[in-house]
């Protein structure tokens, strides 16, 4: 089966949901994975797609007019074969949590010393909170680590960009237990 | 003893509220030999509620002694029929999986101490506190036995940090 991903956005409202989903639904699209939440004032939906007989983006043809046309701004992606299934992570799950006073150059420091060291991440949300005079940044990761990575390596090398960055930064371990 | 399958969602066994055992018979005697060589031949398994091989009966086992969550603080094998959560204290998130239900984990919210009342295998009455880890293991154990999943009782699916009230 072909695989597709579709990117939805817009001011948020309720209605959006239903709306694409009805439009899958007449189309016999299945939905496999997909995540959507409020960015802003605004209402992101990324969706991972399946269609037994469309092969391409053509064959959707106009289906999406709809939503264009409520002010959403929609974006349809063929996914390459064997896209839709993610490789197997394996690897200490941690939860880092970033945040401090608001200043430009925080996201790229803490993220450029996770690519370094070949750490996945896997979910990443950022949110400016506080009041306007005192914006605060906060930042949380949610990371696999390379096999052989002690947590306390990544600790260390996190301290030192916290002297540097003056921010707060978290990191532990999450283990998911099988119950 | 046979080591059981473990079911699988969406069995519906799964769904079912269990009865109570009202005679510690034979049959109950097997099933918990059957729930501690299920839990046992799981390998990393910590608990089995015997909804999941199968028998719609108020029996978990429970064992974290084995784990490194659980290790520093645990009552060893614990057999519980007919057991009945007293008290809930406190409150401590996980990131919970099930062996019923493959491939998917979820942050839940569970009490991070209990006192629970229950028959162990020779009939008595007995009350136990559990803590952390191995409180987490006994509720979700015996929700199993009001046929409740881990996935009745998911806070959110990534953080909880941004689910919060509008100020």
């Amino acid at each position: 089966m072909t695989h597709f991903a579709l990117t939805i956005i817009g001011r948020d409202h309720p209605g959006i949901v239903a709306k694409v989903t009805e439009i899958l639904y007449r189309l016999g699209c299945n939905i496999a994975d997909s995540s959507c939440t409020i960015l802003g004032g605004q209402f992101a939906m990324i969706l991972i797609l399946s269609h037994p007989k469309m092969q391409s983006n053509e064959e959707f043809g106009t289906s999406f007019a709809p939503l264009e046309a409520d002010g959403l701004s929609v974006f349809l992606r063929k996914l390459q074969p064997g896209g839709e299934s993610a490789a197997e992570i394996d690897g200490e799950i941690c939860m880092i949590s970033v945040y401090g006073s608001d200043k430009p150059g925080i996201v790229y420091p803490v993220a450029k010393i996770l690519g370094d060291m070949q750490i996945n991440i896997t979910d990443l949300n950022t949110k400016l909170v506080g009041t306007p005079q005192r914006p605060v940044y906060v930042m949380m990761i949610e990371a696999v680590l390379p096999a052989g990575l002690e947590i306390e390596e990544l600790s260390s090398a996190l301290d030192r960009l916290k002297k540097d960055l003056q921010v707060d930064i978290a990191v532990r371990s999450i283990t998911p237990v099988e119950l | 003893m046979p080591v059981k399958d473990v079911l699988i969602y969406p069995h519906p066994l799964l769904k079912k509220i269990c009865a109570p055992v009202e005679h510690l018979d034979e049959e109950i005697d097997s099933l918990i030999q059957d729930l501690i060589d299920t839990m046992v031949a799981a390998g990393h398994s910590v608990g089995v509620a015997a909804p999941q091989i199968g028998a719609p009966r108020r029996v978990v086992v429970v064992d974290v002694s084995h784990s490194k969550l659980g290790r520093d603080d645990n009552h060893g094998l614990l057999v519980m029929v007919n057991p009945e959560i007293l008290e809930r204290e406190g409150r401590k998130v996980s990131r919970e999986g099930c062996m019923s239900v493959p491939d998917y984990t979820g942050n839940v919210v569970r009490a991070e101490s209990v006192v629970v009342q229950f028959l162990d295998r020779e009939g008595k009455q007995r009350v136990i506190r559990a803590r952390g880890f191995e409180a987490v293991a006994l509720q979700h154990e015996i929700d199993h036995l009001d046929g409740l999943l881990f996935l009745d009782r998911v806070s959110s699916l990534k953080t909880d940090l941004f689910r919060r009230k509008k100020r």
